[in-house]
């Protein structure tokens, strides 16, 4: 059969099916995966050859049910809604069946031609639990394939069905609700008006009206006229009379009794519940004594690897730099020539020695956390903490994302089902010291006032975000929802993926940072060649010298940072005119405090005031611009006055 | 009573979800319904979230003190 156009197919899961690692490898390594409930928020296409043939390939976030009011699952149901897909891949997780057959049966529903992934089958087997998949193929019309993402099992024999399915076609059989559910749907099907915007088929779109009647997530449905709004109030009050709970409740609890039913059938338990690894180590993570006792060492390791790392490493890759800077004085005296190769060997040399070795540990180690499932464990500890801030645990990840960097972080306030909650993590996120600021603080206060300095700045550094979220909450009323997280089950760390995560990060530096650096310090060369800084450093004279008691000549350097933190320090030696090892000759240990924390609170990077506008609107983006250099001004000032 | 003062480690029925429909919306979506027997696994310091396994599709999720205390529950004494 002749495809004219390329076939998309879509992969749609739970949060945590290994959907996104099912999905890198079939499309390489593209998108990304962690182990914290709806982390890939921005769903990621490619086109791939497979067999010679191309096919469009959609991961989109994980989504508990097509039935949904949290902004990062309506994606999804854009997707399925009004592009629709050739083909659905859905992914289940093995160890989970019944909850995730829940999905699958809404699936079945909506009809687009479909296989499942029994993803984690070796997850269920450690469980005690032998899944027959021909049962579930049987009972749904659906090809299903046992696959262990993680190492590749399976994926062939999924690929050969799908395509199985889109050259062939297949009948689905969609189970039956019991009778009093399915009259009234059926007599709501039967109104529907020629010409209302039916989604693949009648039964599924007078399902969805009954059961989102008044929701926000029926909005997909549009307008309804008032005749069909007569009929499905109708249908709704039929089955609330019969069954004496909201139609949408009898609905999911006859798709959770099929699927408990069908998980049931299609498994065979082999063993009893055995104390597995996970377990044993999620009862020592999580418990009330040593669950804090570790999250605290999880947070000091994480520095102190990162200093011991970093530090060393440093000094070791600025050696050349330094030596190939002082020949070129020689050579080449002080012309325009000379601007520009100091230009172009303290960006680059900036991008390699400073940048990187902090750089690559921190986002290692947050990699590595996040795919061992640590996230969510941290936001069930921390969910009492978040509470004093008006918010609760399920922000946390979004902070701990935020240590990486902020522009990730504001994107992920989308799990959060409330605005009021996006609105306020997003606005804390910029205080969190990113990896270009840890840079900063690690390059000149742990390098030259010692590790005990930098810790204090955390410290501190945190007490502020706590102080500043407490502040913002007494304006926004609106209470916090609560929490209602799901802890996935740990993952024993892959590396691959993890260095996978890593790499994605250090790519999306060398591409859109380090190009940046290098300009920027060249044209902080160049202006120093045409005496230009001068000008702008008198125009910053008052705040700089005045305001924060520092040299002139820095002014300059704090335009920079707005383009990019960790530029700050490199134009700041620059700006001085000393290399890394001599900067305490020219400037006191107060002067880098000062010019440490007014550089990391002022202003978020271009890039966090960019999605900060994107995810929140520009009002609230303009308040945090306006925030942080309140905050920025107020610290360095008390700094200067208590040191 | 509600979750807040189940006992801890034994199996629980749910009996009624209350609350507004977004949070039962949202426990239902985590595979949280009526009639389903549920443990009690743990419970952060400082007043903090419980831990609550699903025995049915063994899922945990973590819920905050206000939406614990929507979940009515009641104690089961078979073995789940």
């Amino acid at each position: 059969m002749s495809q004219p156009e390329v076939p998309t197919v879509i992969f749609i899961g739970q949060p945590n099916s290994g959907k996104s690692t099912l999905f890198n490898s079939i499309a390489g390594p593209k998108a990304e995966t962690s182990n914290f409930p709806g982390t890939s928020i921005k769903h990621t296409h490619s086109r791939v050859a497979i067999d010679g043939r191309l096919v469009d390939v959609v991961d989109l976030p994980g989504t508990y049910s097509l039935c949904t009011s949290d902004p990062a699952e309506q994606v999804v149901l854009t997707h399925l809604f009004s592009e629709r897909p050739d083909l659905v891949i859905n992914v289940i997780d093995a160890s989970t069946l019944s909850r995730g057959l829940e999905l699958t049966l809404e699936l079945v529903e909506l009809g687009y031609p479909m296989v499942i992934a029994l993803n984690m089958i070796d997850v269920a087997e450690r469980k005690g639990i032998e899944l027959e998949a021909g049962q579930i193929e049987r009972r749904l019309g659906v090809p299903v394939v046992p696959t262990i993402a993680a190492h590749g099992r399976g994926v062939r024999e999924l690929l050969d069905r799908a395509f199985d399915v889109l050259d062939r076609g297949q009948t689905l059989k969609p189970p039956r609700f019991s009778d009093d559910v399915e009259t009234p749907v059926a007599e709501v099907e039967r109104l529907l008006p020629a010409g209302f915007p039916v989604f693949s088929n009648g039964r599924f779109t007078a399902i969805k009206l009954v059961e989102t009647a008044g929701h926000a997530c029926g909005d997909f449905l549009g307008e309804v006229e008032p005749g069909l709004r007569e009929a499905v109030d109708g249908a709704r009050r039929a089955i609330e009379t019969d069954r004496g709970a909201p139609a949408y409740e009898v609905i999911s609890a006859e798709r959770h009794h099929q699927a408990m039913k069908l998980a049931e059938e299609s498994s065979r338990v082999l063993h009893g519940r055995r104390m597995t690894w996970d377990k044993k180590v999620d009862a020592v993570l999580m418990h009330p004594v040593f669950g804090y006792v570790i999250l605290a060492a999880v947070f000091v390791a994480f520095f102190v690897i990162i200093f011991k790392v970093g530090n060393p490493l440093e000094t070791l890759l600025l050696g050349p730099f330094d030596a190939l800077m002082a020949a070129l004085a020689a050579r080449l005296g002080d012309g325009l020539l000379f601007h520009l190769a100091e230009g172009l060997i303290q960006g680059i040399g900036g991008g390699v020695a400073i940048v990187l070795p902090y750089f690559l540990p921190l986002l290692f180690l947050m990699a590595a956390l996040e795919d061992f499932g640590y996230l969510a464990r941290a936001g069930f500890l921390l969910d009492a903490f978040m509470h004093r801030i008006g918010l609760h645990g399920k922000s946390v990840s979004p902070f701990i994302l935020g240590f990486g960097c902020n522009v990730p972080a504001v994107v992920s306030t989308r799990i959060l089902e409330s605005r009021r909650d996006r609105v306020l993590t997003s606005l804390l996120i910029p205080f969190i010291p990113c990896s270009a600021r840890t840079t900063i603080v690690l390059a000149l206060v742990a390098f030259y006032l010692g590790p005990l300095w930098a810790m204090g700045f955390y410290v501190m550094n945190i007490l502020i975000v706590a102080l500043l979220g407490w502040i913002i909450s007494r304006f926004l009323k609106e209470p916090s929802p609560g929490l209602i997280l799901e802890i996935p089950s740990l993952k024993a760390p892959r590396p691959g993926a993890i260095l996978r995560k890593t790499w994605l990060q250090v790519h999306s530096f060398i591409r859109f940072a380090w190009p940046l650096l290098i300009a920027g310090s060249l044209v902080l060369s160049l202006l120093g060649y045409f005496r230009a800084d001068g000008w702008i450093n008198s125009v910053l004279a008052p705040l700089v010298v005045k305001g924060l008691g520092l040299p002139q000549e820095l002014g300059v350097t704090l335009v920079f940072g707005f383009l990019r933190k960790e530029l700050s320090l490199i134009m700041m030696l620059q700006a001085l005119g000393v290399d890394y090892q001599s900067l305490m000759t020219v400037i006191s240990r107060e002067q880098i405090v000062v010019f440490t924390v007014f550089v990391s609170f002022f202003i978020p990077c271009l890039s966090t005031c960019a999605i900060l506008w994107k995810e929140i609107g520009r009002k609230w983006a303009v308040l945090s611009v306006g925030l942080s250099v309140g905050v920025a001004l107020v610290l360095s000032w008390a700094v200067r006055l208590i040191l | 009573m509600n979750l807040l003062d189940a006992p801890h480690g034994t199996p629980l029925r749910v009996v009624d979800l209350a609350g507004g429909e977004s949070v039962r919306r949202r426990l239902m979506a985590l595979g949280f319904h009526k009639g389903d027997i549920v443990v009690l696994e743990g419970q952060a310091i400082l007043r903090g979230p419980l831990l609550v396994r699903n025995c049915r599709s063994d899922t945990t999720v973590a819920l905050g003190r206000g939406v614990a205390q929507k979940v009515l529950v009641e104690a089961v004494h078979e073995p789940a």
